[in-house]
């Protein structure tokens, strides 16, 4: 179920800010309904992605029911040197994706 | 780092028992003022924003918060955050909490940044239950908390199955 697109400027420049946009394919099921059998569905979203890049943690976002299915994050990042960029995805029930995508610096 | 969703937005949805008693009795005790109930039941933005702040009233402006005013369809919402900030170890943004007063869970997102942002401009999809206030909370590095309001018009609600 689990898909991520990922796009980073094909090149940057050191010390510019680049734009850094993610597509993520998930359900985000927010839980709560009835199961047709007298149960819940247990919610089952995403609930935390962090990027690290250069060493560090540079963006992390702490998500609840009320992120879209699908969600499309962006955010900005000082371009520092040519390396991965590694995503992390946390769902509920401790299940974690990881992607990488490769920034580019002149 | 403490988990920054709220206790509310945290509270399991099975009741146990003695929950379930005592908040029948509540509302039996209650029906009698309704006022009451519905001021028990409802948080105001105010509140939620207090929680979020740990009590300090944001300052307006320096918060740029780009979201539709009449939205069609409340299951994806496109907000993009940008904030008043030269992102430098010594004063950037720590965080932006999102807020929809009228969300089942008020609480939808925190976004942490870092001084290796470069610029403190954010966007993601939400989900919105119904026409409400959306508001972004920003934490700043220097202690300073400010806030950007939206009111938003939401003709689909994300909350249509009766989930």
């Amino acid at each position: 179920m689990f898909n991520a697109r990922i796009t980073v400027p094909p090149q940057a420049k050191a010390g510019e800010p680049v734009e850094i946009k993610v597509l993520v394919r998930h359900p985000m099921d927010r839980g709560g309904q009835s199961d047709g059998k007298g149960g819940i569905v247990p919610r089952k979203i995403l609930n935390r992605m962090t990027a690290t890049y250069a060493g560090a943690e540079i963006f992390r976002i702490d998500m609840n029911t009320g992120v879209a299915a699908n969600p499309f994050v962006s955010f900005c990042t000082r371009a520092v040197e040519t390396g991965d960029i590694v995503f992390e995805w946390r769902e509920d029930g401790g299940a974690t994706y990881t992607r990488t995508a490769r920034l580019t610096v002149a | 780092m403490s988990f920054p969703i709220s206790p509310r937005s945290g509270r399991s949805e099975a009741l146990s028992r003695r929950e379930a008693v005592a908040i029948a009795a509540a509302g039996l005790a209650l029906a009698t003022w309704p006022e009451m109930s519905r001021a028990a039941e409802t948080e105001t933005m105010d509140d939620l924003v207090r929680r979020v702040t740990e009590g300090t009233v944001p300052a307006e402006g320096g918060v740029r918060l780009e979201i539709p005013a009449l939205v069609e369809n409340g299951n994806s919402v496109d907000v993009r955050i940008a904030v008043d900030s030269p992102m430098t170890e010594a004063a950037h943004v720590r965080w932006i909490h999102l807020i929809a007063d009228k969300n089942p869970f008020p609480d939808m997102a925190r976004i942490h940044l870092s001084p290796r942002a470069g610029r403190a401009e954010v966007a993601i999809t939400l989900r919105l239950a119904q026409s409400q206030t959306v508001a972004a909370v920003v934490a700043h590095s220097d202690g300073r908390y400010a806030i950007a309001r939206a009111p938003v018009v939401v003709t689909l609600s994300a909350c249509i199955d009766g989930g």
